[in-house]
């Protein structure tokens, strides 16, 4: 298999691997990645059968700058220069009547323009006598240069160069264009949106992971103000969105605009694949049968702004109050002035639960469950994670977007049984094990400051 | 919205109405026709899961009679074509859906339909 050198954005790097594998995965072709690979570092050399797979990945995947023909790499030149050789069957054929352009960059580090020249010079040997072309070449050999972070480094910019932890040499193959949709998305000028809104590089990310893609049906459980569902249906899937509050997906308008999700995908031209926005609690959800969806993806809120709810009260009501209660209930009412019932607060570690036994129930085999789970990352442990599957349900990624001291982990996980299963019961008293997960009770860990409760100073 | 292929999976979900709650009944409707993008790949993977006398019915009462009366053997495009019109194109902008078995209202107001259960429904 023919190997490729990925050059990755900085950010997000436990996304790098999941958003490929999904990709390659969605158009059905082998990403062959290598034992010792490590995705926290921006370069990556991955096996690919064809050329082709090399542009739909770039194509889609939000973190791919660029991708080139790998050709050599080595801790120093002459390491580089040695394995160049051994490869020129690559880089041959352009050798004679191609235009071409040579760049020499680094990640963590400026190369000065004099070394620069000096590296450039140092590739002679590949006796390329085409034209020198900067502004429409036919080729870009690219070399680049890895350096180690400088920061609490007490050297200068003149004593790091050229001490490089590696370098990489090939030809670019294609530059990736899906970044440019992290401008489209972009929440601040988008016609709708919330306090809650997802913001667009990863909700991109979260699509991707979705395996979104024309004649898919996807589901939002959690919707508010439709982050998750404009880069889906851009990506040309059809979405339901339903939340327990309607004012999410509404906003502020009267009768004669259109609720404000709805709006938001006017301007991106994907109105027509919102299929519907409905307005129930998930726990009591309408749906008619199970095994409707291939996807659903969803960003639960988890407290700091708003936190998940459920119908129901926080204290029963006496039956005196809750024969009052009905009949108020039954009252006439007006539009303007809608019964709207009580809610409670929903646990997040239950609420995760619930939501991995719902996709069972929901999902297509084989469909995908992406979600962000909030969670405190000195309390964190992998079992919080498997153990909130359950039988059919398979951890397919867990990426962390770290904040400091909490993060959020995206989790996708596969449906892979046939059978089908019941819907979930949604009790509220149960048993999800003995540990105590991370994510148990977010939103009070975070207005503590993540400390561990406080010891009751009173009784002492 | 509410379009018919919406109609066809939600079902009346109040506590102990188990039977006789699908299809939902229109009443009040206020409807618009949109055009949307035909994709007949999607369609062919939904078909499966619409129960085909629920979408007739739905669509009769909204006045559409373009479906036959049973899911044709042969798919081909003119047939696709109809599905997606009176699957997708259909919106109810106004109106309520009543379960057939319980009579339980649930609105439809500016095209969402407010599924919430009142308190004592939920039980």
């Amino acid at each position: 298999m023919p190997s490729y050198l990925f050059v990755f954005a900085q950010s997000h790097s436990e996304f790098r691997l999941p958003e490929l594998e999904s990709i390659a995965e969605l158009y059905g072709f082998t990403l062959s990645v290598p034992g010792d690979c490590d995705p926290s570092r921006p370069f990556m050399i991955l096996q690919l059968d064809l050329e082709e797979h090399a542009r739909l990945l770039a194509s889609r995947c939000i973190l791919i700058k660029y991708i080139y023909e790998f050709h050599a790499q080595g801790k120093d030149y002459e390491e580089l220069h040695v394995a160049n050789k051994a490869n020129r069957h690559l880089w041959l054929p352009y050798a004679h009547d191609t235009s071409f352009k040579f760049l020499v960059t680094a990640y963590n580090h400026k190369i000065p323009e004099s070394r620069q020249r000096e590296v450039v010079e140092s590739f002679n040997y590949m006796g390329f006598v085409g034209k020198i072309d900067l502004k429409t070449p036919q080729i870009i050999l690219g070399c680049f240069e890895e350096y180690d972070s400088s920061s609490g480094l007490a050297v200068t910019r003149h004593d790091r160069d050229g001490r490089f932890r590696q370098a990489y040499f090939g030809r670019l193959v294609v530059e990736g264009s899906a970044r440019a949709l992290i401008k489209t998305f972009d929440v601040k000028k988008r016609l709708y949106y919330g306090n809650t809104s997802m913001e667009a590089e990863v909700s991109l990310l979260m699509a991707n992971q979705a395996m979104a893609s024309s004649s898919k049906l996807v589901y939002d459980p959690f919707c508010g103000t439709g982050s998750m569902a404009y880069p889906i249906a851009h990506f040309g899937a059809q979405v339901f969105g339903s939340d327990i509050d309607g004012r999410q997906m509404r906003g502020k308008v009267g009768k004669d605009q259109p609720p404000g999700v709805l709006r938001a995908a006017k301007q991106y031209g994907v109105a027509d694949r919102i299929v519907d926005l409905c307005t129930f609690d998930v726990t009591r959800n309408p749906w008619r049968c199970g095994n409707l969806f291939d996807t659903i993806v969803t960003d639960p809120p988890y407290g700091v702004r708003a936190g998940a709810k459920r119908l129901g009260r926080k204290k029963e009501l006496s039956e005196v109050q809750k024969t009052a209660n009905i009949e108020h209930q039954l009252s006439a009412r007006n539009k303007l002035e809608p019964y709207i019932p009580p809610t409670k607060p929903y646990e997040l570690s239950l609420l995760a639960a619930d939501l991995v036994v719902l996709s069972r129930y929901l999902l297509k085999p084989g469909g995908r469950l992406v979600f962000f789970l909030p969670t405190v990352n000195e309390q964190y442990e992998e079992v919080d994670i498997q153990s909130m599957l359950c039988d059919g349900m398979v951890l397919v990624a867990n990426s962390l977007q770290g904040f400091g001291s909490w993060g959020r982990r995206l989790v996708t996980i596969r449906k892979t049984t046939d059978d089908s299963y019941p819907p979930p019961s949604f009790e509220e008293e149960r048993n999800l094990g003995e540990r105590v997960p991370a994510h148990k009770d977010f939103r009070e860990q975070y207005f503590r400051g993540f400390k561990k409760e406080a010891i009751d100073d009173a009784a002492v | 919205m509410v379009r018919l292929i919406t109609h066809n999976l939600l079902a009346c979900h109040v506590k102990g109405c188990t039977s006789n709650n699908f299809p939902l009944e229109f009443k009040d409707v206020q409807v618009v026709l949109r055009e949307s993008e035909f994709n007949p790949d999607f369609l062919r993977g939904f078909i499966p899961k619409i129960e085909w006398s629920a979408l007739i019915g739905a669509a009769r009462e909204l006045g559409d009679t373009s479906l036959p009366d049973q899911l044709p053997e042969m798919l081909d495009d003119d047939f696709l074509k109809t599905l997606h019109h009176v699957l997708l194109e259909i919106h109810v902008e106004e109106g309520i859906m009543v379960c057939p078995n319980c009579k339980h209202n649930y609105p439809i107001s500016n095209g969402i339909p407010n599924m919430l259960l009142a308190e004592h429904e939920i039980g």
